[in-house]
């Protein structure tokens, strides 16, 4: 039994299997799971399945989400041009994103499936910052991408946005 | 619950979320686990980001220009849209089976399960709201909503317009049942206002709501069931009831709505629903209350009247005519009691006149502050009531100005010392008090003054006021009410009568020190009043006299004595107010040692005296001593005769020429003070009649030097705008008839103060 000073704890399930315990309220930075347990009740103790997201990547969620277990909840109108063009990521939030890129797009992918805002913005200006000040054939290399134009297509591409050049 | 489908098949993605859909909408209490929770969740974020539909948009020849990766979802939100018509068909088709209150059950009950439900699909469906439906509504797409507000769009369109009539008809059944007076089942209506309340959609911002749909069709039919209900009603109770029972219905009625709006209706019904109901209830009959007024009026039925009032109160311009009728009525009520004390005849009571004004006052006041609530424009009908029957009445038709006489008159009687018991100070105040209310009412406020000064005048000089704090209490009354300028006179006379005190003193210690003992023993003793003639109203005396030699010897004295301390100035004396008292050393008052004190005037002294030199003296030696004139030499000696002090003869002679008189030494007195200084009637009469006449001629004075003050300051006018300005500026004192202002332009214009301009203009001359 846990004592009343302890928050309570739920279970999630990940992709493969893995039942987690974790505080309620640090599973509900996710809205997904915050909703849910509202609207069914969550007082039965069954386990949550989360069929998108395994242990891996869950662990690394949950640990994002317990550092920011007493941030405020985001407000309405979080979309401010402020929180859009910053790149800015706090100390904690750029160490936590040093992993593999592999692990990076699982972690989006996860936020925006659980519906964490905030994370899955920090990912996202992480990639943003990735990219900033690369030539297309470095964001290639940085991406692993195959160019897949043709060069008359690139051509055209080029002139046509010619104006956003940076000369 | 079957696996989650492959994301790229819209087909099985739906038939997947319909049977959620389906099982939220109709069987949410039986409860629903988490896994089949996240697997609708799921299999919409997967269906949403799905690549195959991203790879199936060429990126450069796309017929959707955005610029942007294209969303998916449209097909869900399609698909769900089909879905709550079909279900919402359903719901309006089983609502056709019920009606009345069973409707109203079954309407809440399928609006609460389906905005749970909506809810619920809202969380479910919240990856398209935050990816698809956000896009669409960001670029502006109009008829894209959120999925629960999807949800209220829907019930709107395919559930409350075709049943909101029926629903509203069961509504204002339960409503009419309640105003008769049934118990219904309050919150079933305030779920229906809630219900309609939120179907308020904002159709440029869905996040908020408006009012339009509850108002167009909650609010305005339950305001016209409201005044159908009470025009029948109110037609129907007028005609079994009377006016006044009316009324007491009409106000339980009002009291009534007004708690039945935070019972179950929304506040802001409040202000149409009380106007509905004003207008049925009072506005429709207030002819017919208007009527019963008058009837109320004279029945003085105070609590009846407080309820009009406050009833007609509500309406706009409901009170005016019951103004109207008020004024009159008053004015009726003042002329009523003036007539009725008036048939005393001409020779009335101030007193009672005075208390007859104030009565009819005070009963309306009382009536005004009491039902009226003190209204202020009720307060100007019964002034202007009172105005009326104070200024023009049977009494004062006799004579004008009869009333500011009267009221002075009556001021006077309260001032003057008298033998009835000292009313207390409060009883005093409260009187002088009362007195203000009528002299505010008073438009000839010159000749209240001219007679209350004079009459303050003989009040100091004969020292008859009976108290010094009355007076000033009065006077300053009198200056808060019309200024320093009113009363500048009164109160040099009460100066000149604490400078007189003074002057008496100072005068004792001079004849202590300049007088020796023999001249001091034969000194009378007296006291002077030093009157400025320009504060007094007194007149100098109508008769020649000449005073004995004693008291000359002794006005000579103090009189040296004055025009050392203030020369130049001269002393006239006004014999007719001196009075003094004689020891009539040759009578004894029965049953005591003592001699009896005459009080008497200065010419009875003066014809007393000459019985010191004679015991017989003849009319015409009296006349010849004294020098006085008949017409106050013969009621003097009159009152010697009726007291029986002196004995004519020929026993009853008249006073003249071959009557002698003699002392009557066999006189018995009780009293040790006998007051033979009495006043002659006819004197008094003389007087009020003289005050008439000055007032006339104040009169044209106040109204040549307004006319002067205002041509200097103008120096050219109009002559129709000179005679209303004069008016504006003498109307505080008393309303100048406009014959006497253009007399007074034509004095004027005679002596050359003005002249006569081109186009009717008049212009000043220095």
């Amino acid at each position: 039994m846990a004592s009343a000073a302890e928050p309570p704890k739920i279970t999630l399930t990940t992709s493969d299997n893995i039942d987690m315990k974790v505080d309620r309220d640090v599973a509900e930075r996710s809205i997904l799971i915050k909703n849910l347990l509202e609207d069914l009740g969550g007082e039965s103790g069954e386990a949550i399945p989360i069929p998108n997201v395994n242990e891996a990547v869950m662990k690394k969620v949950l640990e994002w989400c317990d550092h920011h277990r007493k941030d405020p909840p985001a407000s309405q109108d979080d979309d401010s041009d402020s929180r859009k063009k910053s790149t800015d990521i706090d100390d904690w939030d750029q160490k936590f994103m040093q992993v593999d890129q592999e692990m990076l797009f699982e972690i989006i992918l996860a936020a925006n499936y659980l519906d964490i805002k905030a994370l899955l913005d920090v990912g996202c200006k992480t990639v943003a910052n990735m990219i900033k000040g690369k030539s297309p054939d470095e964001i290639r290399k940085t991406f692993n991408i195959q160019n897949d134009f043709t060069p008359e297509e690139e051509d055209q591409i080029r002139r046509e946005n010619e104006w956003a050049e940076d000369r | 619950m079957p696996p989650v489908p492959p994301k790229d098949d819209v087909k099985a993605t739906w038939a997947y979320l319909e049977a959620g859909v389906e099982k939220i909408m109709n069987d949410l209490r039986a409860g629903m686990d988490m896994k089949t929770y996240m697997g609708l969740y799921t299999a919409i974020h997967n269906f949403c980001t799905a690549q195959k539909a991203v790879a199936g948009t060429v990126a450069f020849s796309s017929h959707n220009n955005r610029g942007g990766a294209h969303l998916l979802g449209e097909d869900l939100y399609q698909h769900l849209i089909q879905y709550l018509k079909s279900h919402l068909q359903g719901v309006q088709e089983r609502s056709k089976l019920h009606v009345d209150e069973a409707l109203l059950t079954f309407y809440i009950k399928e609006w609460d399960r389906y905005t749970t439900a909506g809810q619920y699909n809202n969380h479910l469906f919240r990856y398209l709201n935050r990816h698809w439906v956000k896009r669409e509504m960001d670029e502006g797409k109009k008829n894209i909503y959120d999925i629960y507000t999807l949800h209220l769009v829907r019930w709107k369109e395919d559930m409350f317009i075709g049943t909101q009539e029926s629903v509203m008809r069961s509504v204002l059944k339960l409503v009419e049942k309640q105003r008769n007076g049934e118990t219904i089942e309050q919150s079933q209506i305030k779920s229906v206002v809630d219900s309609f309340v939120s179907l308020g959609l904002d159709e440029s911002d869905s996040s908020k709501s408006t009012l339009d749909v509850y108002k167009e069709y909650f609010e305005k039919p339950f305001l016209a069931a409201t005044a159908e209900y009470y025009d029948n009603e109110s037609k129907q109770f007028l005609a079994d009831n009377s006016v006044v029972e009316y009324m007491k219905k009409a106000e339980a009625r009002l009291d009534e709505e007004k708690d039945r709006v935070p019972l179950y209706l929304l506040n802001e019904i409040m202000a149409p629903l009380m106007r509905t109901c004003e207008e049925a209830l009072i506005t429709k009959h207030s002819q017919a209350l208007r009527e019963e007024f008058q009837v109320l009026l004279d029945h003085d039925k105070q609590d009846d009247l407080g309820r009009m009032y406050k009833l007609l109160a509500r309406i706009p311009e409901g009170l005016d005519p019951l103004r109207t009728r008020f004024e009159a009525h008053v004015r009726k009520a003042g002329l009523a009691a003036v007539e009725k004390v008036s048939q005393e005849g001409d020779s009335i009571e101030p007193k009672i006149y005075v208390e007859a004004l104030l009565e009819v006052h005070t009963q309306y006041q009382d009536l005004v502050n009491r039902a009226f609530n003190g209204e202020s424009e009720f307060v100007r009908s019964l002034d202007n009531a009172c105005r009326e029957f104070v200024n023009r009445n049977k009494i004062c038709k006799s004579g004008s100005n009869k009333s500011p006489e009267l009221l002075a008159k009556y001021t006077d009687t309260l001032l003057k010392k008298s033998s009835a018991k000292m009313t207390e100070e409060d009883d005093m105040e409260k009187l002088l008090t009362q007195i203000m209310t009528v002299f505010k009412y008073i438009e000839d406020k010159d000749v209240f003054q001219k007679f209350y000064s004079r009459m303050l005048a003989k009040r100091l000089v004969q020292t008859t006021s009976a108290s010094d704090d009355a007076e000033t209490s009065m006077i300053s009354k009198l200056k808060e009410a019309c200024g320093f300028e009113y009363t500048n006179k009164l109160q040099r006379m009460f100066q000149d009568m604490q400078i007189s005190k003074d002057l008496n003193n100072s005068y004792k210690e001079w004849l202590d020190s300049n007088l020796d003992s023999e001249d001091r023993k034969a000194a009378i003793d007296a006291t002077y009043h030093i009157l400025g003639t320009g504060f007094w109203p007194l007149n100098p005396p109508t008769t020649p006299f000449t005073p004995p030699q004693l008291i000359v010897t002794t006005y000579e004295r103090f009189a040296r004595f004055y025009n050392h301390k203030h020369q130049g100035r001269k002393l006239s004396w006004l014999w007719q107010l001196c009075k003094g008292e004689m020891k009539a050393n040759y009578l004894k008052v029965v049953g005591s040692k003592a001699s009896p004190l005459f009080q008497v005037s200065t010419y009875q002294m003066a014809i007393l005296l000459l019985f010191n030199d004679s015991d017989t003296v003849t009319y015409d030696e009296m006349a010849a001593g004294t020098s006085l004139e008949k017409e106050t030499l013969d009621p003097s000696i009159g009152v010697f005769i009726k007291a029986k002090v002196l004995i004519a003869s020929p026993e009853n002679a008249k006073p003249e020429s071959g009557t002698s008189y003699k002392l009557n030494t066999a006189l018995k007195t009780k009293k040790m003070k006998m007051n033979l200084n009495i006043g002659i009637k006819s004197e008094q009469k003389q007087e009020a009649e003289d005050t008439h006449k000055t007032i006339e001629e104040d009169r044209k004075l106040l109204m040549q030097s307004a006319i002067v003050r205002i041509m200097k300051s103008r120096k050219k006018m109009k002559h129709q705008q000179l005679v209303s300005e004069t008016i504006s500026q003498i109307k505080s004192r008393f309303v100048p008839r406009i014959p006497d202002i253009k007399k007074c332009i034509d004095i004027l214009l005679e002596k050359e103060y003005l002249e006569r301009l081109e186009g009717d203009e008049l212009g000043y001359l220095a």
